[in-house]
């Protein structure tokens, strides 16, 4: 890749603190300063971090509804279409359009299509699987929680430029962060 | 303790003396509706009777199987609620009234209770052993006396809880639990075959015990919302119970709703597709004539109108959203109760008149006097919880 053969860049100061509560009061601090490029990195979820870090909702509920929807309703045209025009044949007695027997089908699709979309969408969205990532620091599958601001891209070399490593480096010190170092991008950003 | 610094006691509440009024007006209604409507139509208001002795017993009684799940599974969540769910069984000694009472209704209720139409029938006369007076009365005031045993116990241990915070009688509770659930499992289900599905004593269906069950954990989800949203509007929940509780409230309720859907369709389909005529009479009769619009009524108004209004995030955090679905979803239940019970007597379409109101009336208001007097009795908030700390700062997504 490209990255592999330019001399690696900054990526930004990653600090890293011992608590989830500690971290939780430390991102809001982030998200209501000047950084607009930030991360924060758990070993597991911590509730509340969304509102924390001032992310917006997710489409992805819309995503489910609209395939539900879709899978409702071709589950039920398969059937109409099956038993009603392509091969008619009278089964119990029934009406063709029975349409409470349709109904088991009509169920198993809507889960079908919303959990497929749901899941492909939810893929999209975060940008996974993304082989090329790797993770920066073990601990932060362990026992430690961090927060990182990024620096901007190397190529808006502008912007670059305004990014002072030390002065993002005393500003997660100074909320709380007991040990902070800059990261460079191996290919993982 | 930590407890008593961090979190107030928010005390008993005393409904307003208007109020109180009007439930006692209500009963009075009731009563006299009743009476009146013995004289004039004795089948019309032992219907209207019966239905609603079984649409408040499911409520008592869900209120007791609503903490007893919070129990069982260590719930932290509904900690600031639970005790509006415990209140719901004040009503359960009043059951016992109600059925007594009923007692004087099945000869007109109950087919199976004449002889002279068991003699002769063979599947009536298989049933006999079964479907006598005696072991009908029996069992049924065995299970209210089981429920009022086991109300008595955990809710009363919920209450000691409040002055010793002692957290042994969680784990006391914990142990009461799934005990309850096996009990009621079985007695709720003996009781909704013997009061609603032997209405007609040929009808049989397996699942009719979990359709009844839907509906009763459907309707007392709806009525702990409404009284949590009222106890909210006095400031008795301030700094309690917060809209991320409402939220989980209202996915319990979006939950149930499709619940009963997915069990009333089970119970239809199987029947419809199987067509055997030993079953289907229960179905044609609520397909003609005027109660084919009730059929749709509920599939539209207790299913899909508030599976609809109750998806959106937003609507399961609004206080006006979820009070109008508990109402609408309170009505829906009532309108399902009247589907059970009187496509057995009126085969032409429902009757919804003076009779059916007043009798409601007076049953609502007898179930309004009962909690409300738990209510001004103990702590509308289980302050002992030892999980109630964690659950007033809750917060998720």
């Amino acid at each position: 890749m490209d990255n592999q053969t330019k001399a690696p860049h900054l990526a930004g100061v990653i600090g890293f603190f011992s608590d989830p509560h500690q971290l939780l009061h430390a991102t809001e601090k982030v998200r209501d300063s000047s950084y607009k490029h930030f991360d924060a990195f758990t070993p597991y979820p911590v509730h509340g971090m969304d509102a924390a870090q001032g992310l917006k909702r997710s489409p992805l509920p819309f995503v489910t509804f609209a395939a539900g929807l879709t899978g409702c309703t071709l589950g039920f045209l398969l059937q109409y279409w099956t038993s009603v025009v392509d091969w008619p044949i009278i089964v119990g007695g029934k009406p063709m359009n029975s349409w409470p027997a349709f109904v088991p089908v009509m169920f198993e699709c809507t889960i079908l299509f919303a959990g497929l979309a749901t899941v492909g969408a939810m893929f999209l969205l975060n940008g996974l699987p993304n082989h090329k990532r790797k993770s920066f620091d073990p601990r932060i599958t362990r026992d430690q929680f961090a927060l990182l601001i990024e620096a901007p891209v190397a190529l808006e070399a502008d912007r670059a430029e305004q990014f002072n490593e030390s002065k993002a480096a005393e500003f997660l010190k100074s909320i709380g962060a007991k040990e902070v170092k800059s990261v460079y991008s191996e290919g993982w950003f | 303790m930590g407890h008593a610094t961090t979190i107030k006691n928010p005390g008993t509440f005393e409904v307003s003396g208007t109020i109180k009024n009007i439930l006692i007006a209500c009963v009075a209604v009731g009563v006299v509706t009743f009476a009146f409507s013995l004289n004039a139509d004795p089948t019309r208001a032992w219907a209207s009777f019966v239905m609603n002795h079984f649409y408040f017993m499911s409520l008592a009684i869900g209120g007791l199987f609503f903490a007893t799940l919070q129990w069982i599974t260590g719930a932290m969540w509904s900690a600031p609620i639970r005790r509006v769910g415990e209140s719901l069984t004040a009503y359960l000694p009043v059951v016992f009234v109600t059925f007594a009472i009923l007692y004087f209704g099945v000869p007109k209720l109950y087919l199976w209770s004449h002889m002279e139409h068991v003699k002769g029938d063979l599947v009536l006369e298989g049933k006999s052993g079964y479907l006598s007076l005696g072991f009908f009365v029996i069992r049924n005031v065995v299970a209210i006396a089981l429920w009022i045993f086991f109300a008595l116990k955990m809710v009363g241990n919920s209450i000691a809880q409040d002055a010793s915070r002692d957290y042994r009688l969680t784990e006391k509770n914990r142990f009461w639990s799934p005990v309850f659930l096996i009990v009621f499992s079985l007695t709720f289900t003996m009781a909704s075959f013997d009061q609603l599905m032997s209405l007609d004593p040929h009808w049989f269906s397996t699942i009719f015990g979990v359709y009844t069950f839907a509906g009763m954990f459907y309707s007392t989800l709806a009525t702990i919302c409404l009284l949590t949203l009222l106890l909210k509007s006095h400031g008795k929940l301030d700094g309690l119970v917060n809209e991320n509780h409402l939220h989980d409230l209202g996915k319990y309720m979006f939950a149930f709703t499709v619940f009963w859907a997915y069990i009333g369709f089970s119970q239809f389909m199987l029947i419809w597709y199987a067509n055997l005529p030993e079953e289907t009479g229960y179905f044609i009769r609520r397909m003609e004539d005027g109660w084919m619009g009730v059929s749709t009524f509920l599939l539209v108004g207790k299913f899909l109108v508030p599976f609809f209004i109750l998806m959106p995030r937003e609507a399961k955090r609004n206080e006006k959203v979820l009070r109008n679905v508990g109402i609408f979803m309170l009505i829906a239940q009532w309108v399902d109760m009247l589907w059970m019970v009187q496509p057995e007597f009126f085969k032409d379409g429902p009757r919804i008149g003076l009779t059916e109101i007043g009798v409601t009336l007076g049953f609502l208001g007898v179930f309004g006097l009962m909690v409300f007097r738990f209510l001004a009795k103990y702590n509308v908030v289980a302050i002992g919880d030892p999980r109630l700390e964690e659950s007033v700062s809750h917060h998720h997504q």
